[in-house]
């Protein structure tokens, strides 16, 4: 079954690039501007996995995955885990993963290959 | 310094004592000279009526009157004395309390008289010195925060751009040309270097604003140091060097094993850098006191004295050619540096122009949880200057502030040439043996050396010569 990810940054070149990656790769991808728009999209589709940059205007992101339930989040941040960390960001469960920008290519599909294989 | 304090000082300042003993002269030569004439207006005048006993009661009473007029004068002298030395005492308090760099301390002096301006004076002073320490630290924050919101920005379109250039590299959209993958791999090498760049930049703002992140954990040095030499071995490698590991046993400590990894793996890129084929480096670790220290020692072509102390500015290459040739962000050593002291650690480097040279550092056993801002930015070089110029000054006097100046105008403020010269005064007395050997460790500590190994590295000079003569 073809597995869904829904691509969450505010900058288009990030979003359309990851979509162009994962597209290839064979995943269906859906894409938000910012974490109220995510909230959004939600309602309507159910994704295997989102990709969540944790700096995005509107409403925070440690408010935004609170309300994300069942709901695989692996972040994207150009700041290190260990800041995200501090800001308690990666203590929610369904929290899998952190992909350091910026990312190589590689690694990207990789990772994302773990996380939905599993 | 401040004087010790005792009794003496206390009631009889230099003023003080001056004054009084003013008084006390003024205070004896003005009745003296009084009675004086008075005595020769008297006798002139009454010849005949003056008895032999009149004349000695004249004497005494006259020394008495000297006497007494002298001891008040003494006694006023002294209270007045007094009301000028004591706020000169509370001025010379307050310019102490200035160089400790406590700007907010204010003298309050109502004297009504000059001394009283001269205090406001300095209120004034300090004033605006406070607000030139408080722009100081603003201006050095602005810095420190312009740096890490600059690199976060730079960094942010290096996300797009290093995907889209690896999509085409890995036929995203299409086969490539040899010659198209050729430039592409041109650009991407150069995009990677500026990225690293900007990383370098992020951590270096990471240092100086005391952000550095530490994670402490049980770590096996000895694994840690093997772990981090199979990394290198890719890199030592392409210059067939071979990577020794001369760990020790050592026990289990609380530390963080990725910082102490990344300043092993940047002295390591650099000895690399400098080793010339089919070198070897060798990577130690010992127990001291209460810290480890490590050790990356390679046989390339050393760093100059003068270098030594330069090699951890930022973008300092000992040759302007070879960062060109190296590649590298000219921050690795800068970095090292912080990294090693955000943890009260020492770093420094050994050298001998060809015949390669040893870094060092240290890592306390206890690891140093509140990290303190350290600025890697500044030369080091003035800094140091500064501190071998009190040395001097405090060890040889005068004769030291002239000394120094001639060793400054011959460029030989380098360690090796500090210690040479520390000899010369012993071998001609200046100094005794034992001074001088003082001397000599306080300038190797200026360098950055660590305090407790200075005092085996006799021993060790024994054994480098041991070990050269058994090569011979």
């Amino acid at each position: 079954m073809q597995k869904t990810i829904l691509i969450v940054d505010d900058e288009p070149d990030v979003r359309d690039s990851v979509k162009i990656i994962l597209e290839t790769k064979g995943y269906k991808v859906e894409t938000a501007v910012d974490g109220d728009d995510c909230l959004k999209k939600l309602n309507e589709i159910k994704p295997d996995l989102i990709l969540l940059d944790i700096m995005m205007p509107g409403t925070p992101v440690d408010e935004v995955i609170k309300k994300i339930k069942g709901i695989k989040i692996a972040f994207m941040s150009v700041v290190r885990i260990s800041e995200a960390r501090k800001r308690g960001l990666c203590k929610q469960e369904n929290i899998v993963d952190f992909l350091q920008k910026p990312f190589n290519v590689s690694d990207l599909v990789d990772r994302v290959g773990l996380i939905l294989n599993e | 310094m401040q004087k010790e304090f005792n009794k003496k000082n206390l009631f009889f300042s230099k003023i003080n004592r001056k004054l009084t003993l003013l008084f006390v002269i003024v205070g004896f030569v003005a009745p003296a000279l009084a009675v004086y004439y008075f005595y020769t207006v008297a006798v002139s005048s009454f010849t005949e009526y003056i008895f032999v006993e009149q004349i000695s009661l004249f004497n005494i009473i006259a020394i008495i009157i000297i006497i007494l007029i002298s001891i008040n004068a003494g006694i006023i002298g002294f209270f007045v004395s007094q009301s000028i030395s004591k706020p000169i005492k509370q001025l010379y308090n307050a310019t102490l309390e200035l160089e400790k760099g406590n700007y907010d301390f204010r003298v309050d002096i109502k004297t009504n008289d000059e001394i009283e301006e001269l205090a406001h004076a300095f209120n004034l002073t300090s004033e605006a010195l406070a607000k030139m320490e408080q722009e100081r630290i603003e201006i050095d924050n602005a810095k420190t925060e312009f740096l890490s919101i600059t690199s976060h920005e730079l960094r942010s379109p290096m996300t797009p751009m290093k995907a889209q250039l690896q999509m085409l590299q890995e036929g995203y959209f299409g086969k490539l040309s040899k010659k198209q993958k050729e430039s592409l791999s041109v650009i991407i090498r150069n995009a990677e270097r500026l990225d690293n760049i900007i990383a370098d930049f992020l951590e270096i703002s990471r240092i100086e604003a005391a952000r550095l992140k530490f994670d402490f954990r049980e770590t096996d040095i000895k694994q840690l140091v093997k772990d981090t030499i199979a990394f290198m071995q890719g890199f030592a490698k392409e210059k067939n060097v071979t990577l020794v590991d001369k760990v020790k046993n050592l026990p289990l400590i609380n530390a963080d094993p990725d910082r102490i990894s990344q300043v092993l793996r940047n002295l390591i890129n650099n000895a690399i850098k400098f080793s010339d084929e089919n070198n070897k480096i060798e990577v130690s670790a010992e127990l001291k006191n209460d810290f480890i220290l490590f050790g990356v020692k390679d046989y390339g072509r050393g760093i100059s004295p003068d270098n030594q102390v330069r090699v951890f500015e930022p973008f300092y290459q000992v040759e302007s050619s070879t960062r060109r040739k190296h590649g590298g962000t000219g921050l690795g050593l800068t970095i090292c540096r912080g990294i090693v002291e955000s943890q009260k650690g020492k770093i420094w480097v050994e050298s001998q122009p060809g015949r390669g040279c040893k870094f060092n550092f240290t890592v306390p056993l206890t690891p140093v949880i509140d990290i303190e801002p350290i600025k890697i930015l500044f030369s080091q070089k003035d800094v140091i200057e500064r501190k071998i110029h009190e040395e001097f000054k405090a060890v040889l006097g005068p004769l030291g502030e002239v000394e120094f100046n001639e060793l400054k105008n011959k460029n030989a403020l380098s360690k090796d040439d500090l210690i040479k010269y520390i000899d010369s005064l012993n071998g001609l007395y200046i100094l005794v043996p034992e001074k001088s050997e003082d001397f000599k460790n306080k300038i190797r500590e200026i360098f950055g050396e660590e305090k407790e190994i200075l005092a085996e590295k006799k021993n060790d000079m024994l054994y480098d010569n041991i070990e050269e003569v058994m090569l011979k």
